[in-house]
């Protein structure tokens, strides 16, 4: 469980500079798909950042499981947005999904299964020995979920993943997701401007107003397993989404 | 091998020219001989013993030094690239010492190491010092801040941050630095052995010119611009083995 209450951040030296992150306050459960809604520069990635240990905030408190985040966590993987710079060129596609591992504690045995099964799990078995440049943006994404599978996360970060990949990549990496998510059990908070695929993924939807707050919470109830076609006709997607661009206040939610 | 063809031809046109100029008197025999003279002295040169061990005597100074400056100029450089105020605090000295003007210091050079090899490794240390300290400053401030953070996110120890990103990250500023310093010494230890007459190629075209060889004047010419074209070429043989994966290098693949 990851708890968040009363978060604040401010960028710079001046504590009463405006926020990027105002009062943040949400909890995301066990196994629970949660996605923030949000427009550009509302603070969703500043949010990220904070939950990840990444930087330090103002105040607030962040807790996971129980334990105060204060660095990185052991147990969370990060999907940062511009995924084709989070992996490392001089790297083969297999070294960078396993080279987090070692540092894990993983032995080199368990590490090379690891690795084989993400590569699989995200359909680039045989393409291990590439270099991430070598490799279409889509599968770049799809080599840094690997990464973030291999690692065995209890809970997933997600920055806006999949904004830059053609919308029919993009759906092919929204069901991947949601198809991996199920087989490891893992929980993840997506943050994402588009408004139908938080709707599409999510067990809940939060949506961020600017500076950072949750304006909105919404619990989406569709069934699983999702499909592109039917689960995007159902009568609750439509009132959902109504209710979401509502939220968020009749503002531009385009990048 | 089209491309070769064009190569070879265009050297021998020029070749063919020379020769011309200098049989028909339009250059003067009288400083400038027939290019086939100048060849001949170099096949004969290079079939004896001196030749070798003149080029010898001129890399091995090369050697030393730009080794002795790598040495120096990598830690410090990783120290400024990474400390904000360190850099900071000698970027002064830098700005002052880097362009001094290398030949004015062959006379404090001789001064205190004589006219051997130390004074050559003296000189090109000192001048090489700083176009690597400066690339390597800016490689290490320039690691991709995503790439810094990927690593930081998946819980990497400082100093594996250090050899596993900013290491590789800088090497092809590391690369750049070290081919310009290896132009830079080869010229410094020709310069001083010219000058000073420290035993070496330079020395050696001073005594032809003032024998009045002038074959081998221009012979050992040419096997001088051929030393630093040889070492350009290993320069970049090396890089492109090493840095694959750079931008700069990156080849394409079948698909
Ligand atoms: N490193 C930073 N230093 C100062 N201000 C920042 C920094 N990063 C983001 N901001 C500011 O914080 C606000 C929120 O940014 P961000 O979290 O990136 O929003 P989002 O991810 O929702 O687009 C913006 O106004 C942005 O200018
Ligand atoms: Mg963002």
């Amino acid at each position: 469980m990851l708890e968040v209450s009363h978060l604040r951040k401010v960028y710079g030296p001046d504590p009463t500079a405006a926020p990027a992150v105002a009062d943040l306050d949400f909890t995301v459960a066990d196994q629970e798909f949660v996605c923030v809604l949000g427009s550009s520069g509302c603070g969703k990635t500043t949010m990220l950042r904070c939950l990840s240990g990444l930087i330090p905030f103002t105040s607030g408190e962040i807790t996971l499981r129980g334990k105060p985040v204060t660095g990185p966590p052991e147990d969370m993987a990060f999907v940062f947005q511009d995924y084709s710079r989070s992996l490392l060129p001089w790297m083969t596609v297999r070294r960078n999904i396993a080279f987090p591992l070692r540092y894990k504690g993983v032995d080199r045995r368990a590490a090379n299964e690891a690795t084989e099964e993400a590569l699989d799990a995200v359909g680039l078995a045989g393409r291990g020995d590439r270099y991430p440049w070598q490799l279409s943006g889509g599968m770049q994404q799809r080599v840094a979920i690997a990464r973030a599978l291999a690692y065995r996360p209890s809970i997933l970060l997600m920055d806006e993943p999949f904004a830059s990949v053609d919308a029919q990549t993009r759906s092919g990496l929204e069901d991947l997701l949601l198809s991996v998510k199920q087989r490891y059990g893992i929980t993840v908070l997506f943050v994402t401007h588009d408004i139908d695929e938080a709707i599409y993924l999510g067990d809940r939807v939060l949506v961020l107003r600017p500076p950072a707050t949750v304006g909105h919470a919404v619990t989406v109830n569709l069934p699983r397993p999702r499909d592109q076609v039917l689960t995007k006709q159902e009568p609750e997607f439509a009132r959902l989404r109504g209710e979401l661009f509502a939220a968020i206040d009749g503002r531009s939610v385009a990048a | 091998m089209r491309d070769l063809g064009l190569k070879v031809s265009g050297v021998l046109v020029v070749l063919l020219a020379l020769e011309l100029c200098s049989r028909t008197g339009l250059l003067s025999r009288d400083w400038f001989p027939p290019v086939t003279e100048t060849y001949a002295e170099l096949f004969k040169l290079a079939a004896g013993h001196p030749l070798w061990t003149e080029i010898g005597r001129t890399l091995s100074g090369w050697a030393l030094g730009i080794a002795l400056a790598t040495v120096l100029a990598v830690p410090c450089g990783i120290l400024l690239g990474s400390n904000q105020t360190a850099y900071r605090m000698t970027r002064v000295v830098i700005e002052f010492c880097r362009p001094v003007p290398s030949v004015a210091l062959i006379p404090l050079a001789v001064l205190v190491y004589g006219v051997g090899l130390e004074m050559k490794v003296f000189l090109i240390v000192f001048v090489t010092f700083w176009p690597i300290l400066l690339q390597v400053i800016y490689g290490v401030q320039d690691v991709d801040p995503v790439v810094r953070d990927t690593a930081r996110a998946y819980g990497l120890p400082p100093l594996a941050r250090f050899f596993r990103v900013t290491l590789p990250s800088a090497a092809p500023y590391i690369a750049t630095g070290l081919r310009i310093a290896s132009a830079i010494a080869l010229v410094l230890a020709v310069t001083a052995e010219l000058v000073v007459g420290a035993p070496g190629l330079g020395q050696s075209i001073v005594v032809a010119q003032s024998n009045a060889n002038l074959p081998r004047m221009y012979a050992l010419i040419i096997v001088t611009g051929l030393v630093g074209w040889v070492l350009n070429l290993a320069f970049q043989a090396i890089e492109r083995r090493l840095l694959r994966w750079h931008p700069s290098q990156r080849q394409e693949v079948a698909q």
